[in-house]
This record gives C-alpha cells, sequence and structure tokens, in this order.
C-alpha cells in the first residue's frame, strides 16, 4: 500500500518540529566531523599530495565530504533515532493508533532522514565554499540532489532498524556499512588508476553515486552523467522502500 | 459513517482468538458492546485483556473469528475505523519531546485535522484534562495521574464514537484514580462508548455497565456487574478466618443450609456467599469453631471471579 501524502507529512513535521527546538546543539557534531577530514586531509596531507588531474587534492575531497555529511546524518537519524521512537519512547504505537499507517510512518520518518541529510550536507557545502573550494555555479542545485542521496542513505538505515530490534548490533552497521562506505565511495582517492572491478564494487554504493553528482556540481556538471547517478538513487531507493515497510507490520501490528 | 453510527453495537466480536506462537493469548470470545454504554473486561494480568484491546483498536491483527468495531472491518477498512477511534494504551506513550499543547495538536495532524483546528482543539483538551496550566511543559514534567488525564486527553482529540482505555488507573494513587473517573464519568455522560480493561473490581463497579469477566485468554462470565454478583455468588458474604485448631470441615457443616450459595476457602479464609450473611453468622457456635474474626459484607466482582476461577484477581 503506499503512503498517503498528508499522513506522511503529519509524521515527518513532527520530526521537523523537533529538530526545530534542538537544531543548534545537534547540528554541530556531524558537521563538525568533515570539517576536521577537510583540514586534516584536504590541508594537511593534500599538501604533500600533487594534484589529480590538474586539480589540487583539497578540491578534490571537499565536494565529497558534502555527500559524507549527509551520509553520516540520515544513518544516524534513521538507526538510533528511529530506534528511540518506537522502542524507547512508543512513539509508533500511540502513532499506530490513530489514522496513520505503517506506510505513511515509514515514508514520513525517511523523508525526514533525507531532510535533515540535505541540512547538514548544505551546511557543510556553505562551509566548503567559503574556503574557496567550489568552482561552478551549479553547486547550487546540491540541497535538492544530497536530499536525494539522503532518501537512499535513509531508506537502507530505516529498513536494518525495521529489522534489528536490538539496539546493541546497531554499532556493526556503522562498522561494517556506514564507515567502509565512506572510505571506499570515492571521496578520498580516485578510481581512476585502480582496477577496473574497483569501480564496479563502488557502484553499489549509494555514497559513490551522490559522491559523483557533488563532485561534478561543484566543478561543472556533465548533466546527463549527474541524471543518471541521481536515477540509480531514486530507484534503489523506491525498491527498497517495501522492505522495512513489511518489516514493521509484521513487527509492530503482529 | 452514517450507516455505521446508526449501528446499536460499537464492537461486536464472534470467536475471536489470538496466539503468540504456541501462547494462546485470546482463546475464542464473543462479546457485543452497545453503542453508548461503558464496557468492562476485568480480569488478572495475562487474562488477554490487553490483547483483545490491540485487536479492537487495530494494532493486533486477529488470529481468528470476526471483529466489527463502530460497523467496520479494523482489518479491511482500517483508516475508516481507526479514525473513529480514541485509544489509551496500557502504557505511558506520550511524546517526550513535545510539551503538551504541541503534543495535542501533532495528534491532531494525526487525525488530519489542520493546524489552526488542531490548536483550538488543544487548548478545549487541556482545559478537560485541568491542565491547561501546564500547556508549555513537557510530559515528563507530569506527576502520575496527570499523564493519565492527558493520554485521556489525547484520545479526544478527533470526537472518538469509541474510547478503548486499557487499565486507566493502574498504577495510580487513590485520589488520581478518582480523577481519572471523573473524567470517565463525563465522558460517560456525552454519550461515548467507553471499553475499559481493569482488574479492580471496585472500578469494574463503579463505571461499567456491563462486562465481561476474563481468564486464560477466555470469558468466565458477562452481564451487569450487580446481576453478575447476584447470579454468581449471592448478595452477600461471610468472611470467616478460623483460629488454628478449628475443625473447618465442621465448621462449614455447622453453617450449611439452603439458603448457601457456594463456599470458597483460602488459605487463611472461608469465603460463604449467601442471600443474608448476617443470618449465616447467627448460626455459629463460638464455643464449638472459634474464630479469629469473622465478616458479613456485600458480595463484589472479586468474590464471583474468586467463586468461577477458585483463584483471586490479584495474585
Ligand atoms: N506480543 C506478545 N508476544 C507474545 N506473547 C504475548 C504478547 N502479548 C501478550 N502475550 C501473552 O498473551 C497473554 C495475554 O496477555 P495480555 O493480553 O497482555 O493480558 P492482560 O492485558 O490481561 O494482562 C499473556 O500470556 C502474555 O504473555
Ligand atoms: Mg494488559
Amino acid at each position: 500500500m503506499l503512503p498517503e501524502p498528508r499522513f506522511a507529512f503529519a509524521v515527518w513535521r513532527r520530526n521537523a518540529k523537533v529538530f526545530s527546538k534542538l537544531w543548534k546543539g545537534a547540528l554541530l557534531p556531524t558537521f563538525l566531523d568533515p570539517l576536521f577530514y577537510l583540514i586534516a586531509l584536504g590541508f594537511g596531507l593534500g599538501t604533500y599530495i600533487a594534484s589529480l588531474d590538474g586539480v589540487p587534492y583539497r578540491d578534490f575531497l571537499a565536494p565529497g565530504l558534502i555527500a559524507s555529511a549527509a551520509l553520516w546524518a540520515a544513518s544516524f537519524e534513521t538507526t538510533y533515532n528511529v530506534y528511540m521512537r518506537m522502542n524507547e519512547d512508543r512513539l509508533y504505537d500511540a502513532v499506530l493508533a490513530t489514522p496513520v499507517e505503517v506506510q505513511d510512518l515509514a515514508a514520513g520518518d525517511i523523508i525526514w532522514g533525507a531532510t535533515r541529510a540535505m541540512v547538514y550536507g548544505s551546511v557543510f557545502a556553505i562551509v566548503v565554499a567559503a574556503f574557496g573550494l567550489i568552482s561552478s555555479p551549479w553547486a547550487i542545485l546540491i540541497p535538492p540532489f544530497v536530499f536525494i542521496g539522503g532518501l537512499c542513505f535513509a531508506v537502507i538505515g530505516y529498513a536494518f532498524t525495521s529489522l534489528v530490534g536490538r539496539i546493541d548490533f546497531y554499532s556493526y552497521y556503522f562498522t561494517l556499512g556506514v564507515t567502509p562506505m565512506f572510505l571506499f565511495s570515492g571521496i578520498f582517492f580516485p578510481f581512476t588508476d585502480l582496477p577496473d572491478w574497483v569501480e564496479v564494487v563502488a557502484w553499489f554504493s549509494p555514497l559513490y553515486h551522490l559522491v559523483e553528482i557533488t563532485r561534478g556540481l561543484a566543478t561543472g556538471p556533465e548533466a546527463l552523467q549527474i541524471a543518471l547517478h541521481a536515477c540509480w538513487l531514486v530507484v534503489v531507493s523506491l525498491i527498497l522502500f517495501p522492505i522495512p515497510v513489511r518489516a514493521l507490520r509484521r513487527r509492530l501490528l503482529a | 459513517m452514517s450507516q455505521a453510527s446508526a449501528s446499536p453495537e460499537a464492537v461486536r466480536a464472534v470467536d475471536l482468538r489470538k496466539s503468540y506462537g504456541d501462547r494462546v493469548a485470546v482463546d475464542g470470545i464473543d462479546f457485543t458492546v452497545p453503542t453508548g454504554s461503558c464496557f468492562g473486561f476485568l480480569g488478572p494480568n495475562g487474562a488477554g485483556k490487553t490483547t483483545t484491546m490491540r485487536m479492537i483498536y487495530g494494532l493486533s491483527s486477529p488470529g481468528g473469528g470476526e471483529l466489527e468495531v463502530l460497523g467496520g472491518n479494523i482489518v479491511t477498512e482500517r483508516r475508516q475505523v481507526k479514525a473513529r477511534i480514541g485509544v489509551v494504551a496500557q502504557e505511558t506513550n506520550l511524546d517526550g519531546e513535545l510539551t503538551l499543547s504541541e503534543g495535542l495538536a501533532q495528534q491532531a495532524s494525526y487525525f488530519g485535522i489542520d493546524r489552526s483546528d488542531a490548536k483550538a482543539k488543544a487548548q478545549e483538551l487541556l482545559e478537560f484534562a485541568l491542565l491547561a496550566d501546564r500547556a508549555d511543559e513537557k510530559p515528563r514534567q507530569l506527576s502520575g495521574g496527570m499523564k493519565r488525564r492527558l493520554l485521556i486527553a489525547r484520545s479526544l482529540v478527533a470526537d472518538p464514537d469509541l474510547i478503548v482505555l486499557d487499565e486507566p488507573t493502574t498504577g495510580l494513587d487513590p485520589q488520581a484514580r478518582l480523577a481519572v473517573w471523573d473524567s470517565l464519568e463525563r465522558l460517560k455522560q456525552r454519550g461515548v462508548t467507553l471499553v475499559i480493561t481493569t482488574h479492580y473490581m471496585d472500578e469494574a463497579e463503579r463505571l461499567c455497565d456491563r462486562l465481561v469477566i476474563m481468564d486464560e485468554g477466555r470469558i468466565v462470565a458477562d452481564g451487569r456487574p450487580s446481576e453478575l454478583i447476584a447470579e454468581t455468588v449471592g448478595a452477600e458474604v461471610l468472611e470467616l478466618r478460623p483460629l488454628p485448631e478449628c475443625d473447618e470441615e465442621g465448621l462449614i457443616d455447622s453453617l450449611s443450609d439452603g439458603s448457601i450459595t457456594g463456599i470458597e476457602r483460602g488459605p487463611a479464609t472461608i469465603l460463604i456467599f449467601s442471600g443474608d450473611a448476617e443470618a449465616v453468622l447467627s448460626r455459629h457456635d463460638h464455643d464449638r469453631f472459634p474464630l479469629e474474626s469473622a465478616l458479613a459484607r456485600r458480595a463484589t466482582l472479586e468474590d464471583v471471579f474468586l467463586k468461577l476461577t477458585g483463584r483471586s484477581l490479584r495474585e
């Protein structure tokens, strides 16, 4: 069954309302993280690295970190935060006793995860721009594309949370899922001189597609490439969406 | 909606069942909740009350049998039926991140009520809950009784035709219980159908027009509280505590006659059910059968439960 927009929006708005109260405290860590990477690797290590295809290393690195900010934000939101709402605060039980259905709840929470990813990615994009690391006016399109990438990260995190009921296992999601994705999706090094299979493997990483998009927009776009990467993210999000819906139905409406 | 609200039955269950794995939680129950009544489910922990409530308000799918809620099918017409039910779950599930007024307005938006109406509704409900002066506080700042009143108010947000309350006063002190009862009585006067579970017999006697007594997933008795008591145990009970040297068999024999409707023996007390407990007591021979105490009192639903199951409601 498809989500009904007004009910999904009611769920989304609840999250937005709560975030609007504590954004100052919540924004900082997830935002400082990529900043430290940018300084340490871009300005530190990057000084010793010859330019990549004529691009200074920090210019190569920075747009990818915008994408990673979205990954971390969406992943925390849809794992730990959703877990708290679902299990500790029993909010899901309360919401499902209203006309809101599981698919509305899932859609509202996932779109909220993507929204949060967009906020974090955009704030970091502004920092990157302030460092003078953005050379194309197309970068103005980064936020909506980060939202699309955020949707994909959020669906995956949400599926994990709906399938795994024990918070003790959530660190595996980060250690075995998010961190490797962060390191091997083309943020830190290009795939050009590596064996072809590396790029084939990376193609399965949603972050890889968003990195290609943000880097493309920051440096001057190849519109077709960007559209294809965005399609990948949308299609995968839609394909995966039924997984958490089914899992939650089984779990919450047993 | 018009067709459904004209229905004389708010809830109708036939052979309703639910199991979790091998454990049978609800074992084929039949009941009918008349529209506009307060209907009670009385039973000890584990009797299957919560499972039954969750099936009624759509959080659990029936494992078998028929269940009609407000004239609709809670499985195939979930949204329409849920839109007309207010729920107070057994466990407190208030949104801790929102203030009371924000939380109530948010609840309204889950029912598709638009924002300006939601704000007005929140204000009205805070007044109903006697919490208007707490509008900007968070739920954690409230006492247990206030939280329960807030939950009841929250269940009213979409003017439901049916309100399901699962143990609305468990864990509350006597004063807070009275305040909750008062809220429920105000709702009864408005003509809302109430379905409530409890393991307090005094609560069931006071609030419920009709009730069923559940035990181990089955309904063991149903009817009006006063009729149930009269039919099952008679109007009065004589509660005897024999001294250790007393011959209990002899004591019971000495008191028995045609007016006695039942006898229950607990570890320390003997309950003798009859129409007139004083009359039974007057036959007692204190010298032959010494007692620590003897109490003649009105029979309660507790006695009904004891007589039907051989166990106390609260272990
Ligand atoms: N989600 C569940 N999974 C497994 N067993 C359950 C579940 N919910 C209830 N039960 C079992 O079903 C029985 C009835 O429980 P419940 O309906 O909560 O009773 P009550 O509300 O009368 O105390 C109990 O034995 C309980 O352990
Ligand atoms: Mg219960």
